[in-house]
């Protein structure tokens, strides 16, 4: 049996710690932010996040109003591939959205 | 336009569980028609020249990844990322797609009204969202034309008669208040 003295096994943990952290760094969620928009009607865009995300005529309302009042909302958390494809929906009904890492100041 | 529109403001109306209907004057299935034809010739330009890659026409892939130029498109077909890198790359996978999903909407509103003689059009839940996503893009096209700013309704309201965007904001006005009615049929099935 290997026996590991404490200092070494104080290095591994260390290691360890870091490589976990760096995996979930790079696993942080992306975001995609819906825009306000001058052109596209209040209803349109609540409905648009009903249909696309299944979202509540209350929580989509909610959303719209951030959008039209903040300027923009952060309607969808997820992978990159997931929030690619949030990105692209939006952009098929004409919704003005992108994403970017979570942890990028909106 | 707005006038005509008042004197049968149907608008679409929803008809038992899942039907959509509305009634069009021939002007304005005219006016209607004009304008998908123009998004789908739009959406059409820029085709790539797949004679060297077969294979990337087969599964979506364009060689252009720049912004378009035109304003219109560009509000159409927006960058997906701030980055331009990464939204090159993004246009590069999806553009194509994009554009022929826009071109799908627009071509069934043109089928829904050509084969439409007497100026009614029912729709599908599906059909009906086709509608909503095509109206969208031509009142997209129009504001960009029209340069519609937060704040810029009260400007135009007052265009000069004279001047050819007051025709342009009649329409796009109209399509606003047609769009708002299809999207109230739908929210009551939303219920």
């Amino acid at each position: 049996m290997v026996r590991v003295d404490e200092q070494t096994k104080e290095i591994v943990e260390e290691k360890i710690d870091e490589a976990i952290k760096e995996i979930f760094i790079s696993d942080k969620p992306w975001v995609t932010i819906v825009w306000d928009d001058p052109v596209n009607l209040m209803t349109y865009v609540t409905y648009v996040l009903m249909e696309l995300f299944g979202f509540t005529r209350e929580k989509a309302h909610g959303l719209m109003m951030q959008i039209h009042t903040q300027g923009k909302a952060v309607v969808s958390t997820g992978s990159r591939e997931e929030m690619e494809h949030d990105v692209a929906r939006l952009h098929e009904y004409g919704l003005w959205a992108t994403l970017q890492r979570g942890d990028q100041a909106l | 336009m707005s006038a005509g529109t008042q004197e049968h403001p149907s608008g679409f109306t929803r008809h038992g569980s899942d039907d959509y209907v509305a009634n069009f004057s021939s002007s304005e299935r005219e006016v209607l028609i004009n304008l998908v034809e123009q998004i789908i010739e739009l959406l059409g330009e820029r085709r790539d020249n797949y004679d060297d890659d077969p294979l990337a026409a087969i599964i979506g892939i364009t060689s252009f990844d720049s912004p378009p130029d035109d304003d219109v498109l560009m509000r159409l077909l927006p960058n997906a990322y701030a980055k331009q890198e990464d939204a090159s790359e993004f246009r590069r996978y999806t553009e194509s797609n994009l554009r022929a999903k826009k071109s799908a909407n627009a071509m069934s509103m043109r089928i829904d009204l050509k084969s439409s003689s007497d100026g009614c059009v029912e729709v599908d839940h599906d059909g009906a969202n086709a509608w909503l996503g095509g109206i969208n893009d031509i009142r997209l096209a129009l504001g960009v034309r029209l340069n519609v700013q937060a704040n810029s309704h009260e400007d135009l309201e007052i265009l000069a008669p004279d001047d050819p965007l007051r025709g342009v904001y009649a329409v796009y006005s109209w399509l606003g208040w047609l769009q708002e009615s299809l999207i109230q049929a739908l929210m009551d099935d939303a219920l």
